[in-house]
């Protein structure tokens, strides 16, 4: 187990300077891909925290995405608020439709959750899909980004904004390993293996569930701010269930429950989709077969199979160590 | 301790649980037997809030909990173990205990500190494992223990939130005679200021290790007494040896 959480976060710093070194090396085309990771990898942790270690599934966590985006550019558009005013709030504002919304999803369980978070996440892309006042099906442009000049940066240089969001990314990893790491995020893993138990124990279980939900969202908000700020342009697509699924996809791929496997498998899913996409029209078709292969295997995504790979690398020196650890019984016995 | 007065259950016009009346208070170690079907683990699930009563009262504690929720009633002193091992399978014995401890105390509202480093909740998991026989085990992970061991963890959760009350559901079902004989042991070694309400079908267990004795049959109860009573009326002769029923 603590072996475990060692490479993961080994893992996880090498993902990071993965993503430095293609940064020094990228052109314009590369920048775009490194902000769209950063962006996905802060949206596949925040749905990692219900769905993979409190275990609700949710189908409309990218309306929440969504709201963020909106937020912010309603908040630094319409009402002309500062961009880092509007950031905070619309974040905080997210978490805070996520604590309500959470309080009513965690009702129920299973397949009656899935469809429940799908049609309240629809709910709020029909209500930006009608309002004129951000662009209805339009979309809505015109929005700035964080003005960071105070510390030199230019962040509509998009070197600079991409950077930006991967450091984010990992701030919100950091902050996260720690959350999880704590008696809160090891209950919440409970949760996910046994909810019944810790209420007859005397958890007020749901409360657990709507304040994950909520945590969820607030991050899922923040992602939403900050893909606003790269895209500069939004519509209610940003809501759509089909957002959710791939988000959804991406943690499934990269490996359920594990914090670094969502930033793997969103990584893996945009980078796939942007090259592929350049070889061949069927590009879904392979993403699909891919896919398949990795979750056919039967361990945690690629995470999984990356663990398998190093235990069956490792497995060679521990059992030299167990070997040595005998002998020395043997001898002192 | 816990007091039940007149419960009744109904599912339709089936009547499962039938004016049970009984009382447990502190140190008395309070056994439940009867026939399969007789109701004894719907009564555990009205207790313990499984279920919601048709009529009648619950009180744990002296506090009033017919209409109370699981974790409330858990949180006023109701511990209970399962009939079917009901744990975290995935995890280790040490984290099994902590993940009960914190339900049980709260702690799980704390979201900064370490739980590595959390001191108290890992003197307190240790100790357990201890009583229950598994310090040797902490790091072991629950799905490998055997069968045996699992009963005795399955205890543990329960007495890790240090219950007033606890419900334990045949306890030694399933398991080798040397390891019912652990558990005996266990049980006996409970504190003494706890009140235990336990659901048995080894007969000579019952008679050896409970203060006070209720046979329930087709929801009602037939009898109380002590274990003396009990075994000499001829009521539970009839059930359990004359075997007239079903």
């Amino acid at each position: 187990m603590a072996q475990n959480s060692i490479f993961r976060q080994v893992l996880a710093f090498l993902v990071f300077l993965a993503l430095i070194a293609y940064w020094t090396q990228a052109d314009y085309f590369g920048f775009e891909i490194i902000a769209e990771i950063g962006v996905f990898a802060i949206l596949a942790m925040s749905l990692d925290i219900i769905a993979g270690y409190a275990g609700l599934v949710s189908l409309g966590h990218a309306a929440l995405f969504g709201t963020g985006a909106y937020l912010l550019a309603y908040f630094s558009v319409v009402l002309e608020w500062p961009v880092w005013l509007a950031m905070a709030t619309s974040t905080a504002l997210t978490g805070l439709i996520a604590l309500i919304v959470g309080g009513v999803v965690t009702r129920v369980h299973g397949i009656f959750f899935i469809m429940i978070t799908l049609a309240i996440g629809e709910m709020g892309y029909e209500f930006f899909f009608q309002n004129r006042t951000l662009g209805g099906d339009d979309g809505f442009a015109g929005i700035d980004r964080l003005d960071l000049g105070f510390i030199g940066v230019d962040l509509m240089d998009p070197a600079s904004f991409a950077l930006f969001v991967i450091v984010m990314a990992a701030l919100i990893y950091l902050l996260l390993l720690r959350l999880l790491a704590s008696p809160y995020g090891k209950v919440l893993a409970g949760l996910h293996d046994n909810p019944g138990r810790l209420r007859a124990l005397g958890l007020p279980v749901r409360a657990y569930q709507t304040s994950a939900f909520a945590l969820s969202g607030l991050i899922a908000g923040f992602a939403g701010t900050l893909t606003a700020q790269h895209t500069l342009f939004i519509s209610p697509n940003l809501l759509h269930w089909t957002t959710s699924g791939e988000v959804l996809v991406m943690i499934i791929l990269g490996g359920l429950g594990t914090l670094v496997g969502p930033v793997i498998g969103a990584a893996t899913l945009v980078l796939l989709r942007h090259e592929l996409s350049e070889y061949t029209q069927y590009w879904g078709f392979w993403m699909g077969l891919f896919l398949i292969a990795i979750v056919l295997g039967g361990r945690n995504g690629i995470l999984g199979w990356l663990e398998w790979g190093w235990e069956l690398a490792s497995g060679k020196t521990r059992r030299e160590a167990l070997a040595q650890a005998k002998e020395a019984d043997d001898a002192a016995s | 301790m816990l007091r039940l007065d007149r419960l009744v259950k109904s599912f339709g016009a089936l009547q499962v649980t039938r004016e049970v009346s009984l009382e447990v208070p502190q140190g008395v170690r309070h056994a439940i037997i009867g026939p399969n079907g007789a109701g004894k683990t719907t009564l555990f699930n009205l207790i313990a809030g499984e279920l919601r009563p048709t009529s009648g009262r619950i009180e744990i504690g002296g506090r009033e909990a017919t209409g109370l929720s699981i974790d409330k009633r858990a949180r006023l002193g109701l511990a209970r173990s399962f009939q079917r091992n009901n744990l975290f399978l995935s995890q280790s014995v040490r984290n099994n205990l902590l993940l009960a401890d914190m339900a049980a105390w709260g702690t799980g509202k704390r979201f900064w500190p370490l739980l590595s480093k959390e001191r108290a909740a890992h003197e307190r998991a240790e100790a357990i494992a201890l009583q229950v026989g598994l310090a040797d085990d902490l790091e072991q992970q629950v799905s490998e223990l055997s069968y045996g061991a699992q009963r005795q963890l399955e205890v543990g959760l329960a007495l890790i939130a240090r219950p007033k009350v606890l419900l334990l559901d045949e306890p030694t079902s399933g398991m080798s005679p040397e390891e019912t004989g652990r558990m005996l042991r266990l049980i006996d070694g409970l504190p003494r200021d706890l009140a235990v309400l336990l659901i048995e079908h080894d007969m000579d267990l019952v008679f050896s290790h409970a203060d006070r004795i209720t046979v329930l049959n087709y929801g009602q109860v037939l009898l109380e007494g002590s274990p003396q009573e009990v075994r000499g009326s001829d009521v539970v002769q009839e059930i359990y040896l004359g075997g007239v029923e079903d």
